[in-house]
């Protein structure tokens, strides 16, 4: 069972999953598709995420993602993760810049 | 035609194999990306071919086996970096290579592109035997007294697909090594093998068992002094029956061979082990003289000339250029011919990532491979790259050609010459970054003369406790935690994987990331200061204690 998501104030949830084609890490948005750029991700409160998240996962192959899951992010623009591994994830390899998300397409 | 010097020549069915295999797995990635498979249907089948799913893209571990490579192999290393991932590849603890920007559905191609260099991604992870690993100087090395690469061959062929030992408890490691002078870290594997000549000239193989690193570090306990070689085989396939049956499948973290020998004792194993040879079929196991020399037929041997005066010209050549001289020092170790050297070709620049090599610089090693080496690499399990037969009067030459390409570091065992795992910048498991912390140390300290200054001082890092980085085995260990989202590094020192095997010791509470490259210099501060005339930093903290390098450690906590 999930264990229930405890939020500090300011903060809210995205969805988020690697690609299955490439392996590249995707945040959920709210038209229903998967984004590169956690700019795109929908800012969603606790109950609306584990609604989401369970239909997310289900429908995971439709969409091309492996891994669904849900992580806290500082619910500003754009919205910034609360972890260090989840920066990383959003942002690129620190160690790279030249590699950063942003700069992508 | 000629065959490479320094691995095992391919023979048709080995060819025959690695297609059917590569076959079977684009079956099997089509069935993922048609949803006939589940991830975690296909999670087990893409980890058996090397590939991970990491925290930015699928990873690629690709084998080189007992480490070492020929120049066309890695010229083709060289030329999947730089068509199928970003530029360049990661060399690892595991004498492998890793390439971290993978496409799922580039896979089988750059699964057939490996083999047409006789190159695979197999037993590169699963619980399964992994590649074995051996001495980077095998074949080489002065010091040398079997050659390990035929029995690491050997080794790799019983092990791959063994039909018993594919579904193991855990990952399986083995290292072996012909020298007295430990250089594979024997003790830190699940099975470690030092081979040296019997009586009778024949090899005979003194075997650790237990030993490892990750949350629980164990040092290997000797199981057996002097296995000859016919039974070389049947006793690891004992070993194997008894962790395969009695190793523990209930919890993964006590799930390796070291948690087995720790809970039943090594005198326990040993019966356990001799039972089990009781009552196998030993003649179906035996290693015949035959079969060995069958295998070693298939390596071809370095044709060593040098002039009369190679040695006579490096003197000269380092007395006129010092760079060059210290370069010698750190970075090349004794060949068993006196006009030829290895040489050691650093890929821990200062500031840079441990053991990354870009596509132009891997190929520009194959081309000096060519020009200087008999077209013979070797990685080394401590992310460096050997180059194993120079000419002695032409070693000046390949130190230009290295400089040419940022390959010219002179920091071999030196506080430079970092190890680091790939850490939270591309790893699923970590907790914290690694690469990070060994750039701003390798920046800290870049002045080489400063480097030869402080000595022999070995740093390794870890961005989980699973130790990939080797941390309890660096004479200053770095282990990355998590604190509340925040990236720390607990501090160890005295450990050590060479002859005298230990395991470091905490210095205390673990440190934030901005403090720690300060508490580091402290360390070095006070072995500097406190040193007696010829000591290196284990000697210093061996007379000393720890003591003195924690105050030091902690001084502005």
């Amino acid at each position: 069972m999930k264990r229930p998501v405890r939020l500090e104030p300011g903060q809210k949830l995205v969805l988020t999953a690697n690609r299955l084609l490439d392996g590249r890490t995707v945040w959920w948005c709210a038209d229903g598709t998967w984004n590169l750029h956690i700019g795109c991700a929908a800012l969603l409160d606790a109950d609306e995420a584990e609604a989401l998240l369970s239909r997310a996962s289900e429908q995971a192959q439709r969409d091309g993602v492996v891994g669904v899951y849900d992580t806290a992010v500082q619910a500003v623009v754009p919205p910034e993760p609360v972890t260090v591994r989840e920066k990383i994830r959003a942002h690129g390899p620190t160690v790279h810049p030249e590699f950063a998300v942003e700069t992508e397409q | 035609m000629s065959i490479p010097v320094g691995h095992y020549q391919y023979d048709p069915i080995d060819r025959d194999f690695l297609q059917a295999r590569i076959a079977e797995f684009e079956g099997q990635v089509q069935r993922r990306l048609d949803g006939t498979l589940s991830e975690d249907e296909f999670k087990p089948l893409r980890l058996m071919n090397g590939l991970y799913l990491q925290l930015h893209a699928y990873m690629l571990r690709v084998a080189i086996p007992y480490g070492i490579l020929d120049s066309r192999q890695l010229r083709k290393l060289g030329e999947i970096a730089r068509r199928y991932d970003r530029d360049y590849g990661h060399f690892t603890t595991r004498q492998n290579i890793q390439f971290n920007w993978i496409r799922l559905e580039d896979t089988p191609a750059i699964l057939r592109e490996l083999a047409e260099v006789d190159m695979h991604a197999i037993q590169t992870s699963g619980n399964c035997i992994r590649n074995v690993t051996a001495d980077e100087y095998a074949g080489a090395a002065a010091d040398e007294l079997v050659d390990p690469r035929v029995h690491a061959e050997i080794l790799r062929q019983w092990s791959t697909l063994h039909p018993e030992f594919t579904f193991l408890p855990r990952k399986f490691k083995i290292a072996i090594s012909g020298s007295p002078n430990d250089r594979v870290a024997a003790r830190f594997h699940d099975i470690g093998i030092l081979a040296r000549p019997g009586a009778d000239g024949a090899p005979v193989f003194r075997i650790f068992v237990g030993g490892g690193l990750g949350r629980t570090p164990i040092i290997g306990e000797e199981l057996f002094d002097s296995v000859r070689e016919e039974h070389l085989l049947a006793t690891l396939e004992a070993i194997l029956r008894v962790y395969n049956a009695r190793g523990r499948r209930d919890n993964i973290y006590k799930a390796r061979i070291k948690i087995l020998v720790q809970a039943i004792g090594v005198e326990a194993y040993r019966e356990a082990v001799e039972a089990e040879l009781a009552q196998m079929d030993l003649e179906r196991y035996r290693l015949t003289p035959e079969a060995v020399a069958a295998i070693r037929s298939r390596f071809a041997v370095p044709q060593l000339e040098a002039p009369a005066d190679a040695d006579a010209v490096l003197a000269q050549q380092r007395r006129d250029d010092p760079l060059f001289d210290r370069w010698v020092r750190s970075n090349t170790h004794v060949h068993r011919d006196p006009g030829h050297i290895i040489a050691t070709v650093s890929l821990k620049p200062a500031g840079g990532i441990p053991g990354d090599a870009t596509s132009a610089q891997i190929a520009r090693l194959a081309d000096l491979a060519d020009a200087y080496s008999f077209g013979e690499i070797r990685i080394t399990h401590l992310q460096n790259v050997v180059l194993g037969h120079v000419r002695k009067d032409r070693l000046r030459d390949l130190w230009l050609g290295l400089s040419e390409v940022g390959l010219a570091e002179a920091n071999i065992g030196l506080i430079g010459d970092i190890v680091a795992c790939p850490g939270l910048d591309y790893c699923a498991l970590a907790n914290a970054r690694s690469i990070p912390i060994a750039q701003k140390l390798g920046a800290r300290f870049a002045d080489t003369a400063l480097q030869a200054e402080i000595g022999a001082l070995r740093i390794n890092i870890s961005g989980c406790i699973n130790a990939c980085g080797h941390h309890h085995a660096g004479h200053i260990g770095l282990l990355g935690v998590d604190k509340r989202g925040e990236e720390f590094f607990q501090l160890t020192v005295g450990g050590r994987a060479e002859n005298g095997a230990a395991i470091g010791t905490i210095l205390g509470a673990a440190l934030p990331e901005d403090e720690t490259v300060d508490a580091i210099a402290r360390l070095v501060d006070c072995y500097l200061g406190r040193r007696e005339s010829g000591e290196t930093f284990l000697d210093t903290l061996t007379r000393l204690g720890h003591e003195p390098f924690r105050e030091a450690a902690y001084e502005t906590v």
